[in-house]
């Protein structure tokens, strides 16, 4: 759905987006994670021709036309992280300006802002003016006009920023509606939970490079493969210990009375032919996890290593 | 196909029509043009009193060049108003970027905005109209006359407006661009005559082919109009069939050819501006410099 091919933006000989290579298939609710000045933006503003990259390319759905053309211009929805709205317009008519300047008719543009205000749940505003809207329906009004033209892709920029947590979940919800209707959806975000919940698949920005990017489960399993497996074993330590010892890629970090901590980079199967082994050799297991992955974990894994 | 108008002449004018800026804007057009009226009035009555005894009415058709002309001032001052801040105006309250992202080109916004400027002032304009009438019934001037100033200050509007919309493409704040476009307004009037000044010094006297750079003062293009609707002659024709030049400039002092020339020069400038605004709206060719951004 997009490709982006090595790109690069600079700012006079400050690089903020560093040679970034990423796809979204068509479908995906991607999640764009990273600290502020990552360069999330800069990357999403180059997509939606808004800035013009140092080098490399973006293509959208197999067509070739150049970012900020207009046939790649009716393929995205924007929603940009700040944006604010005209003084004395109703909400039809701020969607039927917009829907104008995708060239629509007057006529389709008032049958689809009904149907677009209903999925924002916005019906009761429709003869409101725009800029009394509270931030979240602003928000949630935008996302419909940024529907309107009925783009392949959905792009949100910091979609929840400055929103109470209520104005949050309706936001989320809207998202994952959107989602299950099969639009493609990149949203970025420096807050990580809300994304874990949402996103199928992430990718992971920092200083201008893309660290991981992928399913969400196969970034959190590739990346999340070193992490810690718990045991905590009822029948006496010593033999436990020695038979850890013995094993090729073990190491053990810590023992405690009746538990010990091992750090192994084994996939899955490996972990379950280890435990198979042990119960085997006579050791009584009550308790044998992998350390419970989170995105922030990973992502402090990842960003940590990467902040010289 | 259907005829659609442009999305942006819509909504400024939708949005124009609701803001009490109108009202305020139309009391004071209509303000002071009564009062230029009335001043003229007193004016005439005591030059009449004084030379003819009582007839007012030979000099009641001053009343019309001095209405114009204050017309012609105020609109000077308003268009730059409504037009610098347009795409400056969008920056500052973050409108800017999404349009940008939709099938508008650059060129139909630039287009957008200076129509709807000039369509804003000419309801200034018309509702002027009736204190312009009774320059015309007591005065003797004919209707088309009000008609070709109704398309003379058109023209003047496109152009402030295109000069408005090129200073608001390249400043940042919408005041700068306001002040900018009295600047670059004033300095193309003075910019045009300085060749003819040159030349009139040089060539002792005999301005010749540097008159052609007056076809684009808008200034010059206003005191030929009125020299024709007062009194049918041309003060530029006079001047050019005197200093004998080329071909060029002879075919240009015949009659009322050096109005219509002008006016052209004028709209060609107006469109080169209005190009190069679009030029510099386009974020993929300009600066590239993003809207600026509210810290939160
Ligand atoms: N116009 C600009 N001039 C110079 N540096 C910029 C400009 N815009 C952004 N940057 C820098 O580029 C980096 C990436 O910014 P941005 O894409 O906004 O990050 P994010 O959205 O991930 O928080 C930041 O370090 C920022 O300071
Ligand atoms: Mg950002």
């Amino acid at each position: 759905m997009l490709y982006i091919r090595d790109l690069t933006k600079r700012y006079g000989n400050f690089t903020a987006v560093n040679h970034l290579s990423l796809h979204i298939p068509a479908g995906d609710l991607f999640g764009f994670v990273g600290p502020n000045g990552a360069g999330k933006t800069t990357t999403i503003r180059i997509v939606c021709g808004l800035l013009r990259a140092s080098g490399g390319s973006v293509q959208i759905g197999g067509t070739s036309a150049p970012v900020g053309s207009r046939e790649m211009k009716r393929q995205i929805g924007y929603v940009p992280d700040f944006f604010g709205v005209y003084d004395n317009l109703k909400v039809k008519e701020y969607m039927e300006m917009y829907g104008s300047m995708y060239g629509m008719y007057t006529r389709d543009i008032a049958k689809l802002t009904d149907d677009l205000l209903e999925l924002v749940n916005l019906t009761d505003k429709k003869e409101v003016y725009v800029d009394t809207l509270s931030r979240g329906m602003k928000q949630r009004l935008c996302v419909a006009r940024a529907l309107l033209h009925n783009p392949k892709l959905l792009i949100l920029d910091e979609p929840s920023s400055g929103l109470d947590p209520r104005a949050r979940v309706e936001m989320k919800e809207l998202l994952k509606n959107l989602h299950a209707m099969g639009k493609t959806i990149v949203i970025s975000s420096h807050i990580l939970s809300e994304l874990s919940e949402m996103c199928n698949s992430i990718g992971i920005m920092q200083q201008g490079h893309l660290l991981a990017a992928g399913l969400m489960e196969d970034v959190m399993n590739r990346f999340g493969g070193g992490r810690n497996i718990h045991i905590r074993i009822a029948s006496p330590m010593e033999p436990a210990i020695r038979l850890m010892q013995e094993q090729v890629g073990v190491r053990i970090e810590s023992v405690r009375e009746n538990e010990m901590i091992i750090a192994y980079n084994g996939g899955d199967q490996q972990i379950s032919a280890l435990m198979q082994y042990m119960l085997q050799n006579g050791i009584v297991l009550t308790d044998f996890h992998r350390e419970e992955g989170t995105l922030e974990g990973l992502f402090m894994q990842l960003t940590g290593g990467g902040a010289e | 196909m259907k005829f659609r108008m442009n999305p942006i002449v819509k909504k400024d004018l939708q949005v124009t029509a609701r803001s009490m800026r109108l009202s305020w804007g139309l009391f004071a057009y209509e303000g002071v043009l009564t009062f230029a009226f009335m001043l003229a009035l007193l004016g005439i009555q005591g030059e009449s009193r004084s030379f003819y005894g009582g007839n007012i009415y030979s000099y009641l058709v001053m009343l019309f060049p001095v209405l114009a002309i204050s017309q012609v001032c105020i609109v000077s001052l308003i268009v730059p108003l409504l037009t610098a801040s347009s795409i400056s105006g969008e920056k500052e309250r973050q409108t800017f970027d999404i349009m940008m992202t939709t099938c508008m080109s650059p060129f139909s916004i630039v287009v957008g905005k200076v129509t709807s400027a000039v369509i804003r002032i000419l309801f200034f304009v018309l509702a002027g109209t009736p204190i312009m009438a009774l320059a015309f019934v007591v005065g003797g001037l004919s209707w088309l006359d009000l008609l070709s100033f109704m398309l003379v200050i058109s023209l003047y509007s496109v152009f402030l407006g295109s000069i408005g919309i090129f200073c608001s493409s390249i400043c940042k704040k919408a005041i700068a661009a306001v002040i900018l476009s009295y600047v670059l307004t004033a300095v193309i009037c003075g910019a045009t005559t300085i060749p003819v000044i040159l030349r009139m010094l040089i060539g002792r006297g005999k301005p010749g082919e540097s008159l052609l750079f007056m076809l684009f003062n808008p200034i010059l293009f206003f005191e030929e109009y009125f020299m024709q609707v007062m009194t049918g002659e041309s003060l530029m024709a006079d001047e050019l069939s005197r200093s004998d030049v080329g071909i060029l400039t002879y075919a240009l002092s015949r009659g009322t050819l050096w109005i219509f020339i002008s006016a052209a020069c004028i709209l060609l400038l107006s469109f080169v501006f209005m190009l190069l605004a679009s030029w510099r709206v386009n974020p993929l060719h300009g600066s590239g410099t993003r809207a600026s951004r509210k810290k939160k």
